[in-house]
């Protein structure tokens, strides 16, 4: 598979990339790691004019834990910067685990912070080749007015696969949006759209630049847990992310995030409450684990049926308040 | 969209090439540098056999734009042997049964040079990982995992 025709350039600085930007709108692509946007080039489901390389921008590749009280890390860092970072693998344990559970080695040598963030949704019938899609109606991804995983559906359903989201959304993170001139916090949890067409808030003149963990989140007890069809290198079929913060003796605020089978990261609002009213009994992560299947709402078969995909919420429910749970000191890795 | 002339450093040799920003690093590596040892396989980041190592890290060459390479020091299967000896690492590969069709085998073995000039010493959960990214269908994994298992411990240094 060729790439498509495009022309390159290379930013010298911020400004400059967000300059083109501005000028090239919807035209124009970011490429940091490449391992989203070229394998869509390929299937020509991505075919900008203008790819702009940001590999290697210093004021994306940064990773400081700055005065305000938070890790701010470059969009640009790559994944495997940040598993080898010594403290962000002390500090954020479930967010080190989500980035290190991402693709292969390969890919994270490659793959940028950033651009997981930014992941593309995918689909059964959008990632094929142009030939294969040709043979169909024109989705709503690919502009079109059909959905071929829910017929009917007014919206897109292709699924948001990034890993590093959720364990990010549960630690209270905030990405830093900049376009020409101008900088906004968007609350990660607020970044996503439940819409596979347009899974982020981020206009075309918009991009990343920054994302900010707050390290008082720190002191939280986190979990992570993925499940995909080999642990090697494939996309999640569901993951999930906790946090419990431990404010004295009873537990504290628990915030649950799943992602993998929808077009947004699921926040679970009511299962959470569950466990509120009830504590960590046995009954209530029982009953927690049934709410979650009921707070998903339509689910696609994309990748997984749709009746797995609540099966794999109440299990990763469950062990995620397992996890999270166990005494502190025990081993809590798996 | 026009042709640009980039200066490569592969294998410790400068290469003055023209490439169009659309050619991926395999593309010229394999179709202008005529060095096919570099294999080309799913063109879509899973298999692993395009595998080249870019300043230490091993990296896909099919999804790495050839232009974004100036100025980095290329490493493919060509440039960790001579003529006259073979890298550790392949011999373990041929004395351990880790070849078969070989179609893999460049990808795989620099992906283990990858890991092992990082982490002379690695565990098999270690090995496991960075060989996560690589795909053999018909050696079987266990033979490979043992081939650069026993790479890293080459005779006479063992313990």
């Amino acid at each position: 598979m060729r790439l498509p025709r495009f022309g390159y350039i290379k930013p010298s600085s911020i400004e400059e990339c967000l300059n083109l930007l501005q000028e090239y709108g919807g035209k124009a692509r970011l490429l940091a790691g490449g391992t989203d946007l070229l394998i869509n080039m390929k299937y020509r489901v991505a075919s900008p004019e203008l790819v702009m390389g940001i590999k290697g921008l210093p004021e994306l590749s940064q990773i400081v834990m700055d005065d305000k009280g938070y890790c701010s890390i470059g969009a640009g860092i790559t994944l495997s910067e940040i598993v080898s970072h010594k403290q962000i693998a002390s500090d954020f344990p479930a967010f080190h685990k989500a980035v290190q559970s991402v693709a292969s080695k390969h890919i994270r040598n490659m793959a940028t912070l950033g651009g997981n963030i930014c992941l593309d949704t995918r689909c059964w019938y959008y990632n094929k080749s142009k030939w294969w899609r040709d043979a169909r109606e024109v989705c709503h991804k690919m502009g079109g007015r059909e959905c071929h995983a829910i017929k009917g559906s007014p919206r897109c359903h292709a699924i948001n696969s990034s890993d590093t989201v959720p364990v990010l959304i549960a630690l209270g993170a905030r990405v830093k949006v900049v376009r020409k001139g101008q900088e906004r916090i968007v609350q990660l949890k607020d970044f996503f759209q439940d819409n596979g067409a347009r899974p982020t808030v981020l206009a075309p003149e918009e991009m990343i630049s920054a994302v900010l963990i707050p390290r008082e989140a720190s002191s939280a007890r986190p979990a992570f847990i993925k499940i995909a069809m080999r642990k090697g290198i494939d996309f999640s079929m569901g993951s999930i992310a906790g946090l419990l913060a431990q404010n004295g003796k009873g537990a504290g605020e628990l915030r649950l995030v799943l992602n993998c089978i929808g077009s947004a990261p699921i926040t679970l609002k009511k299962t959470v409450l569950v466990i509120a009213e009830a504590g960590f009994t046995d009954a209530a992560v029982e009953r927690a684990a049934l709410t979650a299947r009921s707070e998903l709402g339509a689910l696609t078969n994309l990748f997984t049926s749709a009746g797995y995909k609540r099966h794999l919420a109440e299990v990763l429910v469950k062990r995620a308040l397992n996890e999270l749970n166990e005494l502190p000191g025990k081993n809590r890795s798996k | 969209m026009e042709m640009r002339i980039i200066s490569l450093t592969v294998n410790d040799t400068a290469y003055e090439v023209a490439v169009k920003p659309w050619q991926t690093l395999l593309e010229v590596i394999r179709d202008e540098l005529g060095l096919t040892g570099t294999k080309r396989g799913c063109e879509i980041g899973t298999c692993g056999v395009c595998t080249v190592i870019i300043d230490g890290k091993a990296i896909l060459s099919c999804l790495t734009l050839a232009l974004e390479c100036e100025g980095r020091s290329i490493t493919t299967i060509e440039g960790i042997s001579t003529a006259e000896s073979l890298h550790p690492l392949q011999k373990s590969f041929i004395e351990n049964g880790a070849v078969q069709c070989g179609y893999c085998t460049p990808g795989i073995i620099m992906t283990g040079k990858a890991l092992l000039d990082e982490n002379p010493d690695p565990t098999d959960d270690e090995i496991k990982e960075a060989l996560a990214g690589t795909f053999c269908r018909c050696t079987g994994h266990i033979k490979i995992m043992e081939a650069v298992k026993k790479a890293s411990h080459p005779a006479g240094e063992k313990e």
